[in-house]
């Protein structure tokens, strides 16, 4: 039985990880990756078989071999001839598909983390500095369980009132609004949102909304209304309180060496 | 021996019913946990009590249920009857469509929704009181989806009258429907059947049946009545076209008189039925009356499942381009049938809730745009569903005020460089300012156009009449087109030019629903872009890079033959 060639199972590791990315990883685990993540992938597998290929001399000649062959072999002239045509025309089916593509609007490139201003307000009242100030509703969590529930009720009804249409009944970002809006309303049930800010953080992106995001974020898309206009200062603290409660998820918070 | 044996007996047969009562319903007893679910994820439209009186009710329309009163919209049982269990379970789990009902099979447990059927069913009496299972509606004698019976139903269609509150073609635009109520008093529009995936049961041919039979209670619409109640289908249609007919002949006047009185004698023994005291004879024909009955509404279920595309379009967040087409002839007008050799983009439309006064529940669901344009100029054709023609401002008994429908189309006064620079605040405009045309249907010829810089700071252009517009509303559909020059000399316009893309967002007014200044629908922002014509390169460049990728190959084997020897 004749040998694998060395340059063939390395052109089939190469073809096994393309598969893997485009169809395994990016549709049976998860969603399709962009293409351009793939490429970079798979750049990098080219580069490791190279280098697998080159650090011995003998391994080297022998992974070129069959391309040497290939190119002058007396025997291989058929085989010479089908990829000389199928090249060229491949080549050509690229380059003709790419230019007849349409052209795609520009992306939204933006911050999914704007950085929030020093100072936290209300209006134009000042509360204090955005990484201190905390929920003053907060502590009745453990001072008085009862007025605590209280508060969370408090605001179950704001946001049932106020926020459900776009963020969703289950909190989800799914609400009979979001559909129509770019970018889409933030989903709390994402474990990446409430624990990675602060209360503060968020009273700061509820009070002041889309038109309150700082110039460095491409702001202005942003459809989250400047609630401040609507709701009162407990109000807010308290729809707060409310989204951790129902989604479960805490707040982030600095210890007491902070 | 004998003794024990019958005490083995009588305690199986004893533990038997007893598993039956326990086991008997479909729904495990009431339970503090259905309490408790209900109280978590319900209560806050739904009431406490039930009542459909939640915190958050007030903003909503369709209402959230009352369960107070026993009536369900969407049910597999007959006209009158209770839902059965599995219709509740169905409901939570998939949600109603086209209303602020979710679908809770992602965030509730199965048992935990089972235990919610049990829980809402405390809140009416009925439920307990009913000894016998709810009558369900039986698909038997299902007609396969076909032209042929879409052809008939569009026939019973217009027979039934479903076309006053639906609208001639379906656009729920019917003369009626502004002033239909539902049983507690609240707006009740008539369902657009063009729109199918807003049907809150579901838009399957099986699901729009069940609708016909069941009725939908509590709704304006009715349980069926078959107006033709006793005749068959080819016998309806043969009464129909003879009760159009101008002048009929002798046969005809009697072949029509017979028919009449076949409906007379049909409807005579609905009434016997229903006092039970019909003999078995009458019996017989009421059920051959039934059949044909059901037979009908399977053809209608048909024609409404033709009437829409089975999804919405999708909402591709941000993606959706409106591109336009380059022709080299003149542009079509309105009617144009060139316009249909083009797929409309789709822009999904949400209330305005941002700034007071807001709109909760809107009813303009979507805008459609196409577009052509030529060497000087481009033309749009704008459509979308609105049930109402409203050309003014009115105050009406029956519907209280109403206002006058309108949209705008707005791009930004500067075209942003580059993605990452700022566009204009996509609720017209804010520091940096943006171009709208603004149409109103109370005059169809003309069209406004505006800068704003703000929701409540816009202004009319000083040089105005750059633009040419049509405005035409047919059937619970208004259609718009605009031309204007590529290039005008108002600084103040957009100027256009091909492969550029341009931000592009709409807000649209429906007048009947209160529609009016910030009250109102409201796109963020989406693309637009005149096409460029596909360049030539493309017939240029593949066939360079092919050759060139040949001669690199036989370059190599130069090289390698040139090393070997």
């Amino acid at each position: 039985m004749k040998r694998i060639s060395l340059f063939t199972i390395c052109f089939a590791i190469f073809i096994a990880c393309w598969v893997f990315l485009r169809f395994v990883v990016g549709g049976v685990i998860s969603v399709p990756i962009p293409s351009s993540v793939i490429s970079m992938y798979m750049g990098l597998v080219l580069i490791a078989i190279l280098v697998h290929v080159s650090v011995e001399d003998t391994r080297f000649r022998e992974f070129l071999r069959p391309i040497h062959e290939t190119l002058v072999g007396e025997n291989r002239r058929v085989r010479r001839i089908v990829l000389a045509v199928l090249i060229p025309l491949l080549m050509l089916g690229y380059t003709y598909s790419n230019l007849a593509q349409k052209a795609n609007p520009p992306g939204d490139p933006r911050d999914a983390h704007p950085s929030p201003p020093l100072e936290l307000t209300y209006k134009d009242e000042v509360i204090g500095s955005m990484q201190d100030v905390e929920n003053p509703y907060r502590h009745y969590e453990k001072d008085d369980p009862e007025k605590f529930k209280s508060h969370v009720e408090n605001g179950r009804r704001v946001y049932y009132q106020n926020c459900f249409y776009c963020h969703g009944d289950h909190l989800d970002g799914k609400g009979h609004f979001a559909d129509a809006l770019n970018p889409l309303p933030a989903n709390f049930q994402d474990p990446g949102i409430i624990p990675n800010f602060q209360e503060s953080f968020f009273f700061w992106r509820i009070s002041k909304g889309g038109p309150g995001l700082p110039a460095s974020g491409t702001p202005w898309n942003s459809a989250m209304p400047i609630w401040e206009d609507h709701l009162t200062k407990e109000e807010i603290w308290d729809v707060i309180l409310f989204l951790s409660d129902y989604t479960g998820y805490p707040y982030r918070t600095f210890g007491e060496g902070h | 021996m004998r003794s024990k044996n019958v005490v083995y007996l009588i305690l199986i047969l004893g533990l038997l019913s007893v598993y039956n009562l326990i086991f008997a319903q479909d729904a495990p007893e009431v339970s503090e946990k259905g309490k408790e679910v209900y109280e978590e994820s319900c209560a806050h439209c739904h009431g406490t009590e039930g009542r459909g009186d939640g915190s958050a009710a007030e903003n909503l329309l369709p209402q959230p249920r009352d369960f107070t009163r026993g009536l369900y919209k969407i049910r597999s049982t007959e006209s009158g009857q209770l839902p059965t269990d599995q219709d509740l379970f169905d409901i939570i789990t998939e949600g109603m469509p086209g209303s602020s009902m979710p679908g809770w099979e992602t965030s509730l447990k199965a048992d935990e929704r089972w235990e919610v059927v049990a829980y809402i069913k405390t809140f009416y009496d009925g439920f307990k009181e009913s000894e016998t299972p709810p009558r369900q509606i039986s698909l038997e004698g299902k007609i396969p989806y076909s032209e042929e019976s879409i052809e008939i139903g569009k026939g019973l269609y217009t027979q039934f009258a479903c076309f006053e509150c639906h609208g001639q073609v379906g656009r729920g635009d019917g003369t009626s429907a502004p002033t239909l109520q539902d049983e507690w008093g609240f707006q009740s529009w008539p369902a657009n059947l063009a729109q199918g995936w807003n049907f809150r049961g579901g838009n399957d041919i099986d699901d729009i049946y069940k609708r016909f039979i069941g009725g939908i209670a509590g709704s304006a619409m009715p349980m069926f009545e078959d107006p033709a109640f006793g005749l068959t289908i080819e016998q309806s249609i043969r009464y129909n076209e003879l009760d159009n007919k101008v002048e009929m002949t002798e046969a005809e006047e009697e072949e029509y008189n017979q028919l009449d009185e076949k409906m007379g004698n049909a409807f005579e023994i609905l009434d016997l039925m229903a006092e039970g005291s019909a003999d078995e004879e009458q019996k017989q024909s009421y059920a051959t009356a039934m059949k044909a009955f059901y037979e009908k509404s399977w053809h209608l279920a048909n024609y409404v499942k033709s009437l829409s595309s089975e999804k919405r379009p999708e909402p591709a967040i941000g993606k959706n381009v409106l591109r336009s087409q380059y022709t080299e002839d003149d542009l079509p007008q309105i009617m144009d049938a060139a316009w249909d050799t083009l797929d409309s983009s789709y822009f999904p439309l949400v209330g305005q809730i941002i700034i007071e006064p807001r709109q909760f529940n809107p009813t303009i669901d979507s805008v459609n745009a196409k577009s052509f344009y030529n060497d000087t100029e481009v033309a749009f054709l704008f459509t979308w569903d609105d049930r109402t023609n409203n050309t003014e401002v009115k105050e009406n008994e029956d519907t209280g005020k109403t206002f006058e429908d309108a949209i705008a189309i707005q791009f930004p006064v500067k075209i942003p460089k580059s993605p990452t620079a700022e566009k204009p605040y996509f609720l017209w405009g804010g520091r940096k300012a943006v171009y709208l045309w603004e149409w109103k249907a109370s005059a169809a010829d003309k069209i406004t156009e505006l800068t704003a810089k703000g929701i409540n700071n816009a202004e009319e252009q000083e040089i105005q009449g750059d633009l040419q517009v049509e405005g035409k509303y047919t059937d619970g559909q208004y259609n718009l087109w605009i031309k204007r020059a590529l290039k005008t000399d108002d600084k103040k316009d957009l100027q256009l030019e091909p492969g550029v893309f341009v931000p592009i967002a709409f807000s649209a007014w429906d007048g009947a629903n209160g529609d009016v200044g910030t009250k109102r629908v409201i796109s963020s922002w989406y693309s637009f872009v005149l096409e460029p014509v596909p360049s030539s390169r493309r017939f240029i460049y593949p066939p360079l890079v092919a050759l060139l990728s040949f001669g690199l190959l036989v370059g190599l084997r130069e090289f390698v033959r040139q090393r070997n020897t």
